[in-house]
């Protein structure tokens, strides 16, 4: 008993550190994830504390004296700097010559400094003029601190005693890198934007469940299931196709039909009406393509698994019903339906879950338009976080979208199993009790 | 051993000895530049760094070293991939060493620690670099500090078709002095909507051809907030101003109410678009100057100056005449060693000298970084390069470089084109904005 259960644990090991690594991984960064403000202009591996002009503004209002102070570029020739330079052992020249020409020369910018420092007579390179302008740089304006204690070592320098708040305001102030936040969620939550794209993702979600994946699989499943078995199969592999064509090609296949020459525009030039983009015509328009498109690929799932469910059913209850005058409605409603319950369960539950997370056939045909009419959440997660046209990626927003995702589904899930009865599925038949 | 053959092995050993050094200074250093939004008249984008790399080698063999460059090259048609993979390549440390991206990356990228300074590396003062245009540096900086080296300029014209033009009343004199009505104040945006009209009543231009916009997301918006008196950013705040984005919004809703712009028309398809431009389907329009590269070269509009005639453009209610310039930088990307920056910052400073800057300026329609290049013979002799120079970029206005513009950016556009479309009012749109930047952006943005 004992070694079959430690052989039970070894046997599903490798399943269980894919579902660690590949599901519970990924759903546990996003969470982590959607607690930051992470972004292109934050970085993922961590910032840099900078004086910039921004953290200026910041620090104005709360220690004006400290940020009026560190406004300015300041740029001096000091003997300070000059054995700095000494210690660095590049050309001797460079420091002599600064001592006995430039000593205690001011200057508002690193540019002009660093036009003296070129000039000197042993023509430094311009990464050398670099390291000596930094030895002279008496502001913290524009330098780029990697850590916090070079920060506040340099304003220490400069005559800053911080306390250690101020020295907490300064480094929040400065901080280049991301932060944790909730201001995801809160974003989120008020955006009338995401409220309509919320609504988008439902209404897509539902209609596209209701029509194509549940119900036309069930309509082709029952009709194939009355049809000769050559004929049926016919048809079963003619709705595989949608499936089994690379989604790409696919897509482009609605695109020739759809667009301004395509062959709908052209056939409908024959009777006068107007070429235009029927896909991107206006929101109506394409969201019958989208809920078409997706439908017809969806379709084909649920077919297979009805059908074979109706293959399952004993072939005796369809004589007996037969025998006593059943219709074939009748047949449907009272034999087939109740015992499709199960895989009902399983593809509404799969289906949600999958129209919600997938959004390739949207990103490649509509792109979310016409004017983000057709945009879904898991695209808007998409453009958020990985694809937009300013380049501006938030990651930590993108992530809270699809944190959100998930907890529906889940919630989805926990829904179904409770209007489907799942309980009785998996309660113990009374006759072994 | 006499003497003579200790000096003779002594001069063998000496002889071998050299040979090694220079051996040794063999250096064979790959560069790999990328850049975004390349069609097929850009290739001088990559191009350029290819030359100056041929130069830089023997630039080295003269100083008696040799250097092997090897430049990659990776241009991309469009910008949303060309971002993604570049931020993603890039925060998995396998950034390319030079990129070339529009200067509104620099803000996000700096701050991000994706980019070095490129005055790090190479000297400001000295030629070509000393003959930049000084607004086309600034361009380029951020925070006080020089990032990029501007790869190109250009700058956004409205363009009239003129046979339609004519056909509504205007004459030959009348159109000749159009730039500089528009540049006045004297023909403005109220007149593109009364004259796109006026095409499609009497049948020159299917409806919703009247005016025909960008049919997609680009900085060409943000003009036509300028035209109508809004400011993109003030004394490095950004700003927004509701007045003038509400104007802004409603002239789209405007022309798509009157019939002249097509409520549709994001997203359409863009090739059929620039087919369409081409060949007189549209009556006013607007773009860029490297439009009339694509025009010319790929489209077949061969007679462009008797079809086409350009202008700023026209201001609207509250603001004026202006285009936008929205160059091009090259920057050097963090994570290699400072040797490879310093060869990768060196073939920058060399493609941009006038002469092969100019190659790229002519071939995609751009304009030069500086005045030099205006000199070369390729630049000099080109109509469009130096009529466009003239009449629009003394008023170009750039996008600012700063770290939050992005989101500003997505804000604007998505309710720009949820009221162009209808799915929002102009009030709902210009008021879900407010929301929204107030709720993303908080103190970095001044809502006026």
């Amino acid at each position: 008993m004992r070694t079959s259960r430690t052989l039970g644990l070894i046997m599903i090991a490798p399943a269980a550190i894919m579902i660690l690594l590949f599901f519970l991984m990924p759903v546990v960064l996003t969470a982590v994830f959607s607690l930051t403000n992470m972004s292109t202009a934050t970085g993922i591996s961590g910032g840099a504390y900078q004086v910039t002009q921004a953290a200026v503004n910041r620090l104005t209002t709360d220690m004006p004296e400290l940020a009026a102070a560190i406004s300015e570029p300041r740029f001096v020739i000091d003997g300070e700097g000059v054995a700095a330079l000494e210690a660095l052992q590049l050309k001797p020249h460079f420091a002599t010559e600064l001592r006995s020409e430039h000593l205690g020369e001011v200057f508002a910018s690193r540019r002009e400094a660093e036009r003296v420092i070129k000039a000197l007579k042993d023509r430094p390179s311009t990464r050398e003029v670099k390291r000596i302008s930094d030895l002279f740089n008496r502001s913290v304006l524009n330098t780029r601190f990697e850590t916090r204690e070079a920060l506040l070592e340099s304003l220490r320098k400069l005559g800053f005693d911080l306390t250690p708040e101020e020295q907490e305001a300064v480094a929040k102030a400065t901080y280049t890198g991301w932060v944790w936040t909730a201001d995801n969620f809160r974003i989120i939550g008020n955006s009338p934007d995401m409220a309509q794209v919320f609504l988008n993702t439902a209404f897509y979600v539902a209609v596209t469940l209701l029509l194509f994946n549940v119900g036309y699989a069930l309509f082709l499943a029952v009709t194939t299931h009355y049809m000769t078995a050559s004929t049926a199969s016919i048809f079963r592999a003619v709705w595989l196709l949608p499936r089994i064509t690379p989604v790409v090609i696919y897509i482009l296949m609605w695109k020739w039909l759809t667009w301004d020459n395509g062959f709908l525009s052209l056939f409908m030039g024959q009777f006068g009406y107007p070429a235009k983009n029927y896909l991107l015509d206006n929101a109506r328009d394409a969201w019958f393509f989208v809920i078409l498109l997706n439908g017809f690929i969806g379709a084909s799932m649920g077919m297979l698994v009805f059908s074979s469910a109706i293959k399952a059913i004993p072939e005796t209850q369809f004589h007996a019903s037969e025998m006593d005058g059943a219709s074939r409605w009748q047949q449907i409603r009272y034999i087939i339906l109740p015992q499709l319950r199960w895989p009902i369960l399983f593809v509404t539950c799969y289906q949600t879950l999958s129209l919600l997370a997938s959004f390739n056939e949207i990103l490649l045909s509509t792109r979310g338009g016409p004017g983000r009419a057709t945009e879904v959440w898991s695209l808007a997660a998409y453009h958020t976080a990985l694809q937009n046209y300013t380049g501006n990626l938030e990651y930590g927003l993108g992530a809270a979208m699809a944190l959100v995702l998930v907890v529906i589904g889940v919630i989805l899930s926990l829904i179904y199993l409770r209007v489907f009865r799942y309980d009785t599925l998996i309660s113990k038949p009374l006759i072994e009790d | 051993m006499t003497i003579v053959s200790i000096l003779r092995s002594a001069t063998l050993a000496a002889a071998l000895l050299a040979s090694t050094a220079v051996i040794a200074s063999a250096k064979d250093v790959t560069i790999s530049v990328w850049s975004g939004g390349s069609g097929p008249n850009d290739n001088y984008r990559v191009d350029a760094i290819e030359i100056a790399a041929e130069l830089l080698e023997r630039e080295a063999a003269i100083r008696g070293e040799e250097l092997n460059i090897t430049v990659q090259k990776t241009p991309y048609s469009g910008w949303e991939e060309f971002k993604q993979a570049l931020t993603l390549a890039a925060e998995a440390k396998k950034a390319p060493n030079i990129v070339a991206t529009g200067h509104e990356d620099i803000g996000p990228w700096a701050q991000a620690g994706l980019i070095v300074p490129v005055e790090n590396y190479i000297d400001l003062d000295g030629w070509p670099i000393s003959d930049i245009y000084p607004n086309l540096m600034n361009v380029a900086s951020f925070n006080g500090t020089v990032y990029g080296i501007p790869q190109d300029a250009e700058s956004r014209p409205f363009f009239f078709w003129r046979p339609h033009m004519k056909a509504i009343g205007y004459t030959d004199a009348d159109l000749d002095a159009l730039p500089a009505k528009v540049e006045k104040g004297e023909y403005t945006l109220k007149n593109v909507l009364e004259d796109a009209k006026k095409m499609q009543d009497k049948g020159l231009v299917q409806p919703g051809y009247g005016f025909y916009p960008r049919t997609n997301n680009g900085p060409d918006y943000w003009q036509f907030y300028t035209s109508f008196g809004g400011l993109m950013e003030d004394d490095g705040e950004l700003v927004f101003d509701k007045a003038a984005m509400k104007r802004a919004y409603q002239y789209f809703a405007d022309l798509v109410a009157a019939g002249v712009t097509k409520k549709n028309h994001i997203g359409m398809p863009g090739d059929q678009w620039w087919k369409e431009v081409a060949t007189g389907k549209a009556g006013i329009w607007h773009g860029g100057t490297w439009h009339y590269a694509r025009l010319v070269n790929q489209e077949g509009l061969k007679d462009f100056f008797d079809n086409v005639q350009f202008t700023l453009i026209p201001a609207g209610e509250g603001g004026k005449a202006n285009t936008l310039t929205h160059p091009l930088t090259y920057l050097l990307m963090a994570g290699h060693d400072e040797a490879t920056t310093q060869i990768a910052a060196d073939l920058v400073k060399i493609a941009s000298e006038p002469r092969i800057n100019a190659l790229h300026a002519i071939k995609s329609a751009h304009l030069g970084i500086s005045q030099a290049e205006t000199k070369v013979d390729l630049y000099a002799s080109d109509r469009w390069a130096s009529e466009a120079t003239e009449r629009l970029l003394p008023h170009a206005n750039a996008m600012p470089n700063n770290a939050e513009f992005g989101k500003y950016w997505t804000i604007m556009w998505k309710n720009l084109e949820a009221s162009w479309t209808g799915a929002k009012t102009v009030d709902a749109a210009v008021s879900d904005a407010e929301t929204e930047l107030k709720a993303t952006l908080g103190d970095a943005i001044v809502i006026r």
